[in-house]
């Protein structure tokens, strides 16, 4: 296993790299949204999530 | 491809957001509803022959619907679209839920959505350092972004329940980014670097945050018991430990199937 260098991912490189980025991007637009944006809506809304997560809240 | 990977790790993070969502309902939706009973009282007004502040005690008369849920009846009135809940009434006049929707409709929405975020972070984050996410490293990979998102930012902000004091908001999530940012760094430079100036770098970037210290609120007294914020903690990062496993494994099962595929 760690000698298997090779992604099983079957991506390119250039494909991995941007697959990657697009992923980090979206997955921090997500979060935010759910965890921390400052909207009393989103808030109520993800409330609990927002406890239960640790995310920090109030 | 890029499209499938994307979407391989979207799914794994809706399954997982379901999981937690169920999850949440065994310990800490009840400890969240038990501590709002105190949110916003006097801390120290208890009545003379009881361990209950009095507030609590008239409060629970006027407002049953924040009582801790008991089973079945509460769980009906939560999938229920009619009653519409308010995480704090009264404290937000803009605010309720979106859509009119009921607390827990709200609960599994917002479970979704951070699940796919968290989903899609952890697959970028195994694409950028070329490190597939398979079945049988896939709930190391959860354990990881537990440690780096939960328990190390914890240390300074543990997860706290409503009504409890806490400094400024944005001083915490502030801090509270760049300790999971550090941490992340740090711990790939721990566990995945063989060099040791790598390990020493990155226990030196995961102690970091908290040797600049959290953001503390100047008074610390509060109306809600602290048993219930230390069960809390323990509750939250457990459930948020599951959570983590769930969508490493389910995620390494998609992609084992994608390469497969592929």
């Amino acid at each position: 296993m760690a000698t298997s260098k090779v992604s099983s991912v079957p991506l390119s490189l250039n494909d991995r790299i941007t697959a990657g980025i697009l992923a980090l991007l979206i997955g921090s637009f997500l979060v935010f949204g759910a965890g921390l944006a400052n909207s009393a809506v989103l808030h109520d809304t993800a409330h609990d999530v927002r406890h239960s997560l640790g995310f920090p809240c109030h | 491809m890029i499209v499938k990977t994307l979407l391989a790790a979207v799914v794994a993070g809706l399954i997982a957001g379901v999981f937690m969502t169920a999850a949440q309902q065994a310990r800490i939706v009840p400890l969240i509803l038990h501590a709002e009973q105190y949110e916003g009282k006097e801390p120290a007004s208890v009545i003379p022959g009881t361990d209950t502040p009095a507030a609590v005690q008239s409060e629970n008369h006027e407002h049953s619907s924040l009582a801790p849920p008991s089973f079945p009846t509460d769980i009906l009135d939560a999938l229920s679209p009619v009653t519409p809940a308010h995480a704090h009434e009264g404290e937000h006049d803009d605010g309720g839920i979106m859509f009119g929707m009921s607390r827990f409709s709200g609960t599994l929405i917002a479970n979704l959505v951070a699940g796919a975020g968290f989903g899609l972070l952890l697959a970028g984050v195994s694409m950028l350092i070329a490190r597939p996410v398979t079945l049988s490293n896939g709930a190391l990979w959860g354990a990881f972004g537990w440690l780096a998102i939960h328990l190390l930012p914890a240390i300074g902000l543990p997860p706290e329940l409503p009504g409890f004091p806490a400094a400024d908001l944005g001083d915490r999530q502030a801090w509270w980014m760049a300790t999971i940012a550090l941490s992340s760094v740090g711990l790939y430079l721990l566990a995945l670097r063989p060099e040791i100036a790598a390990k020493i770098i990155g226990l030196l970037l995961i102690a970091a945050p908290h040797v600049y210290g959290a953001p503390q609120p100047a008074d610390l007294s509060s109306a809600v018991p602290a048993v219930l914020g230390a069960e809390f903690a323990v509750a939250a990062l457990a459930t948020a430990l599951a959570f983590w496993i769930v969508l490493g494994i389910v995620s390494g099962i998609l992609n084992d199937r994608l390469a497969r595929m592929a």
